[in-house]
């Protein structure tokens, strides 16, 4: 299977690696056999590579539905997972917005839960500093929201 | 810059992340203090199952939801005894519930009651209900559709006005995915519990997972049949549990035969306590039914049944007093390369040993995950090992009665053809000393093994193995020691190495 990132360079992969995403098993399935390269120009080379090496490493996973996995329930990456995640904030989000458009279930899923295990445990400023967010309430309202939710504040 | 995940473009994306920290209540709170966007995404998960909050901290998270209720109703709540202010909130938080435990819903009550200054000349047993019962009605007028519901009544009385609510509020229940019903005791409220479980029946269609647990031979045909209009009002029933308290029940009412009308979505029953009954004959028509759990039931029977019909299993699981193999070696068969995960537990040896181990060696390949107690250690079971190129998570409590020299033979051969793949091991010896053999085993053990459960029980010699093991291998994370609870002195002769662990954390199931 032939797909063609952003900038227009094109790479060549297995039809059951290109089958991890919904997005692309969909498209074979309605085009069927062709040498014509699919244009993903909401993926960039370097992270189309990326993508591709997450699913060639998973490319003999088995499908997870969606019920089945509500029942991980264990914070536990997989040590190539995390080694794969080990990028930088940017290529992170956008491995996120990239497994989203091919629809790729378990890489958004595994770059969801690394952004998340970022956030947890810290405070709303170390949060702000992390993710570079301005903080954008009044007083009134923070203090407010802070009062109504304070019963959680304890680690 | 930030990225655009986070600045409200794409808030799909954001939940995603943040539905990761469900119930990580700190982590949300923060979430809701960084700004206003991060504050509106935060909140609904934060408030979805509030009665999850930690049992060792005042709930009183309760008081917020006080703001939303009648005028009269405050004043009822004034009349008790209880003072608190009624202050507008920024979220009407009682629209967030998604989960609703009605035994935690009481509890909590309890405990914010237990923190709150109220007036001691009351019965706290009965402001406990009241309140309790105001908060219900104030979810249910709310707006809000449950996901998850657990009835588990125990002294908590529902007021009829509750049922007047719901006939009101169709859409709450409407929703549900996952429902649960427990304890159900004879002496309390069961004339309400019957009239609540009509209501779900009636305005309930999408449960995949329905759990019917824990309650007994005790009550008349009425609840059986309101247990039975759930299971057939379903579209889409999945997960079905059926747990009896005693052992061997099969007054079954026509609940179990209600799960014909599922015969095209379920795909997983669990029975516990259940002797065999014509009912259970609807699941030889269930053609996607792939996962079977039998706990201390007919199993024999059960199993012989569906060989005949029409599923397909990829995980059986069978926990009894004493395995008889016999009954299990066609369903093995039938199930052949389709088997993924099997669990025999029998707390006494396991009768016909031998002809299980064959069965398995030759028709069950692809298993990732076996969990066989109670077995002798033998060379059959060397060869099932040596078979199963997949596995995974391997569980073994054996025995073996032979010289002590032969045992270590046998413990040297299985540890050296343990798979590759093997990444999960809980290793328990019945007899000899129980864990004479474990520095044998780990000295001998060439898969890389990330979570290990075994007999430590401080022998310096094991934990030199176990070091020996991390050093070789790299690649061991968690270990429990299965013979204490205390664990922690563990830690210092492993440190750098695997992390000493309880053992919910790090065992698995089938």
């Amino acid at each position: 299977v032939k797909l063609t990132s952003s900038e227009g360079t094109e790479f060549i992969i297995d039809r059951k690696v290109a089958e991890k995403s919904v997005l692309l098993k969909n498209m074979l399935e309605d085009v069927g056999e062709s040498d014509m390269a699919i244009p993903l120009p909401n993926v960039t080379g370097p992270i189309l590579n990326k993508v591709i090496d997450y699913c060639t490493h998973h490319r003999d996973d088995p499908f997870v539905s969606q019920e089945d996995d509500s029942k991980k329930v264990s914070d536990d990456i997989d040590d190539w997972d995390a080694e794969f995640c080990k990028v930088d904030q940017g290529t992170l989000f956008e491995l996120i917005l990239s497994a989203n458009y091919l629809d790729i279930k378990p890489l958004l899923d595994l770059t969801c839960k690394t952004v998340a295990n970022m956030i947890k445990g810290k405070t709303p400023d170390e949060i702000r500093k992390t993710f570079n967010i301005t903080n954008d309430f009044t007083p009134e309202e923070e203090e407010h929201v802070r009062k109504e939710n304070e019963w959680c504040e304890e680690r | 810059m930030a990225s655009k995940i986070f600045m409200g473009d794409m808030p799909e994306l954001m939940e995603n992340i943040l539905n990761n920290l469900n119930n990580e209540f700190y982590s949300l709170y923060s979430c809701a203090l960084v700004s206003r966007h991060w504050c509106s995404m935060s909140i609904p998960i934060l408030w979805r199952d509030p009665f999850s909050f930690d049992d060792r901290k005042p709930p009183s998270f309760i008081s917020r939801y006080f703001s939303y209720l009648d005028e009269d109703e405050k004043f009822d709540l004034k009349e008790y005894g209880i003072i608190i202010d009624f202050p507008i909130t920024v979220f009407h938080y009682a629209r967030f519930l998604k989960v609703l435990d009605l035994f935690r819903l009481e509890d909590k009550v309890q405990k914010w009651i237990n923190f709150q200054y109220i007036n001691p000349q009351k019965h706290i047993n009965i402001l406990k209900d009241d309140i309790a019962n105001l908060l219900f009605k104030l979810f249910i007028k709310s707006g809000t559709t449950l996901s998850k519901l657990n009835i588990r009544i125990s002294e908590f009385i529902i007021k009829p006005e509750i049922f007047y609510s719901l006939g009101q509020n169709e859409l709450f229940f409407s929703r549900l995915q996952d429902v649960s019903v427990e304890a159900i005791s004879d002496e309390y409220n069961i004339d309400e519990t019957i009239m609540l479980l009509r209501i779900l029946a009636k305005n309930s269609i999408k449960i995949h997972t329905l759990k019917l647990n824990v309650f007994e031979d005790i009550y008349g045909p009425q609840i059986y049949h309101t247990f039975a209009s759930i299971v057939r009002a379903q579209e889409q029933l999945k997960r079905f549990n059926l747990i009896y308290e005693a052992e061997f029940q099969a007054k079954f009412n026509g609940i179990v035969s209600a799960l014909g009308n599922q015969r095209k979505s379920l795909q997983e029953i669990k029975i516990h306590g259940c002797a065999y009954d014509a009912e259970f004959e609807v699941l030889m028509n269930c053609e996607k039914l792939e996962v079977l759990r039998i706990f201390y039931g007919d199993e024999q029977e059960l199993l012989k049944l569906l060989v005949a019909g029409f599923c397909k299993f990829n995980t059986l699981e069978i926990m009894t007093t004493q395995l008889n193999a016999s009954g299990v070696l066609q369903f093995l068969e039938k199930s052949s390369s389709l088997l993924q995960r099997l669990k025999l537990h029998s707390d006494e040896d396991i009768l016909f040993q031998v002809p299980l181990l064959e069965t398995l060696t030759t028709f069950c390949p692809n298993i990732t995950y076996l969990y066989i107690s109670r077995l002798t250690l033998s060379k059959q079971l060397v060869k099932l090992i040596e078979n199963l190129k997949k596995l995974q998570f391997f569980t073994l409590k054996w025995s073996n009665y032979d010289s002590e020299n032969a045992v270590k033979e046998l413990v040297i051969e299985l540890a050296k053809i343990l798979p590759s793949t093997l990444q999960y091991l809980y290793w328990e010896c019945f007899n000899f000393q129980s864990n004479s053999f474990n520095d044998i085993l780990l000295d001998y053990c060439d898969a890389p093994l990330k979570k290990l459960l075994i007999n430590v029980d401080c022998d310096e010699k094991i934990i030199k193995a176990l070091i020996g093991f991390c050093i070789r291998k790299g690649s061991l994370k968690y270990v429990n020691d299965i013979s204490r609870t205390d664990y922690d002195y563990l830690e210092e002769d492993l440190e750098g190495y695997a992390k000493p662990v309880s053992r919910d954390f790090i065992e698995v199931n089938c």
